[in-house]
């Protein structure tokens, strides 16, 4: 897969179209997991990929195979993402609530809706213990969000996201030990 | 091991990222102690909660994606960033794509943007320069309009110059939004949407809003057209942008333009798209547009055929 990437990427640098849109479809089902997941906006995730993607493809001449490819762009995805968060930080978290013609509608809850016909068990879902879950992301700070993000949900080891995040492997530690804190805090005993 | 260090040592264990001789005495206080027993088993718990927290994403949603994606560098995306160049290539490069761009929209766009470097020219150079230390070489571009020798031995020359300026300030201010609402009609397309993304903050005004239209309908480049789109969001509820919203509806060849304005179409209830709906549901060939048409539809209790 690496050897097969490493290709991509030259034939790309080339200016071999085609390879760059192999390229984008290896790793951009999880580079917009990833800013949903994050962002819980549709808009914003969308804006996220349209922008890491291009910032991929203006800069692609520069990548060195210094670092894997993966890590270079969750560098690109991961500043983008913090940005976004930084600036929610700023004008408080943003809804995903928009108002329609028949009510407020969550428009991530249209995607778990999806997401609830093939997995039944998703219908349990306590909206109680989803609202304090919220609460606590929105508590922890957009570094912390992040690691916590890429270690359980992106399955990232601590090693990489330190890579990634250009920092320690013990401050990334140290960082999803106080988001977990956090978060236990936060949901008290509904969990 | 203590409580306290096992407490620190539960979140690493559980998601695997602690030394194997780490792991084992963990485990062996965890098999003597009830308490950091539960501790584990409500990290476990809150690790499951938030797992039914996660959203895939929809396929179509990708493609939508994939698709403003192409849309962008079909339209122009520079390849690669260029390496930082001097002012003066900078200048020259400048004027070049402005000249161009005035020759093609020299009447409306041309006007707004004269003045609107006037303007600035007289707020930014201050007062006047002598007559003597104003030279048309360097940074000042110049066309000698006349040369009149007098009797005294001196000449009299008359030039217009242009010169390159860079301002910036706030996105709403007005004399910032004229010169943007010149550059989102530029030859440029990178130039264009650039100035309409910029333009958005600006929609609940006449003169954004027109321009914003206008780059909707007009445009040539999918990414410009998307831009704009999401600059009308606020304006979804506007007679005007939904009647141009319905023509690009029935008229725009990109599917992700096509979805953009569903969504916003549907973003207010308005009885009056039901047949715009109806007719783009006959004849889409994208499915995913065709089943928001026909969500929509559905939402507004309306027919998906027109009989």
């Amino acid at each position: 897969m690496g050897t097969q990437i490493d290709s991509l990427i030259r034939a790309a640098q080339r200016g071999d179209q085609d390879a760059f849109e192999q390229l984008v479809r290896a790793h951009d089902q999880n580079v917009l997991r990833l800013a949903m997941n994050l962002l819980r906006s549709p808009d914003d995730a969308r804006d996220v990929y349209q922008e890491a993607f291009l910032r991929v493809y203006r800069n692609l001449d520069s990548f060195r195979f210094d670092c894997s490819f993966h890590t270079w762009l969750y560098r690109i995805v991961t500043n983008i993402c913090l940005d976004q968060l930084r600036k929610r930080k700023v004008r408080k978290e943003e809804s995903a609530v928009v108002e329609t013609s028949g009510g407020p509608v969550d428009r991530m809850e249209t995607f778990e809706e999806e997401a609830a016909h093939a997995n039944p068990e998703r219908t349990l879902w306590n909206r109680e213990l989803k609202q304090r879950i919220e609460t606590a992301l929105q508590d922890l700070t957009p570094r912390e969000r992040m690691v916590f993000e890429l270690r359980h949900y992106q399955g990232m080891r601590l090693r990489n996201i330190g890579e990634t995040l250009g920092t320690t492997e013990e401050a990334a530690k140290n960082c999803l030990f106080r988001a977990t804190q956090k978060m236990r805090a936060v949901l008290g005993d509904c969990v | 091991m203590t409580c306290d260090s096992v407490a620190q040592l539960i979140p690493l264990y559980f998601y695997g990222e602690l030394m194997p001789e780490e792991e084992d005495r963990l485990e062996e206080h965890l098999h003597g102690c009830a308490g950091c027993t539960r501790e584990m088993e409500r990290q476990r718990a809150m690790a499951a909660a938030l797992d039914r927290r996660h959203v895939e994403v929809p396929p179509a949603f990708l493609e939508a994606c994939r698709a403003d994606l192409a849309a962008a560098i079909e339209g122009g995306a520079p390849r690669f960033e260029k390496p930082a160049k001097g002012p003066w290539t900078l200048f020259l490069e400048a004027l070049a794509g402005t000249l161009r761009g005035f020759n093609r929209y020299r009447t409306p766009v041309g006007a707004v943007a004269l003045v609107a470097l006037g303007f600035f020219a007289a707020r930014f150079t201050g007062a006047g320069l002598p007559a003597s230390s104003i030279s048309p070489a360097g940074e000042v571009f110049s066309t000698v309009r006349s040369v009149q020798p007098d009797s005294t031995g001196h000449v009299q020359i008359a030039f217009d110059e242009t010169r390159r300026r860079v301002v910036s300030g706030a996105t709403g201010d007005r004399d910032i939004q004229r010169l943007l609402l010149a550059a989102a009609r530029e030859d440029n397309p990178a130039v264009r949407v650039e100035s309409v993304d910029l333009l958005r903050s600006g929609a609940d005004s006449g003169e954004v809003r027109d321009a914003l239209l206008n780059a909707v309908a007009r445009d040539p480049n999918a990414g410009v057209r998307l831009k704009a789109l999401d600059g009308l969001k606020p304006l979804a509820g506007d007679p005007q942008v939904r009647k141009t919203l319905a023509q690009v509806l029935l008229a725009d060849d990109n599917p992700a333009v096509r979805m953009q304005v569903v969504d916003l179409l549907v973003s207010h209830r308005d009885d009056a798209t039901v047949g715009v709906f109806q007719n783009l549901v006959q004849k889409e060939d994208n499915s995913y547009v065709r089943l928001k048409c026909e969500k929509a539809l559905k939402d507004m209790n309306a027919s998906i055929g027109t009989f």
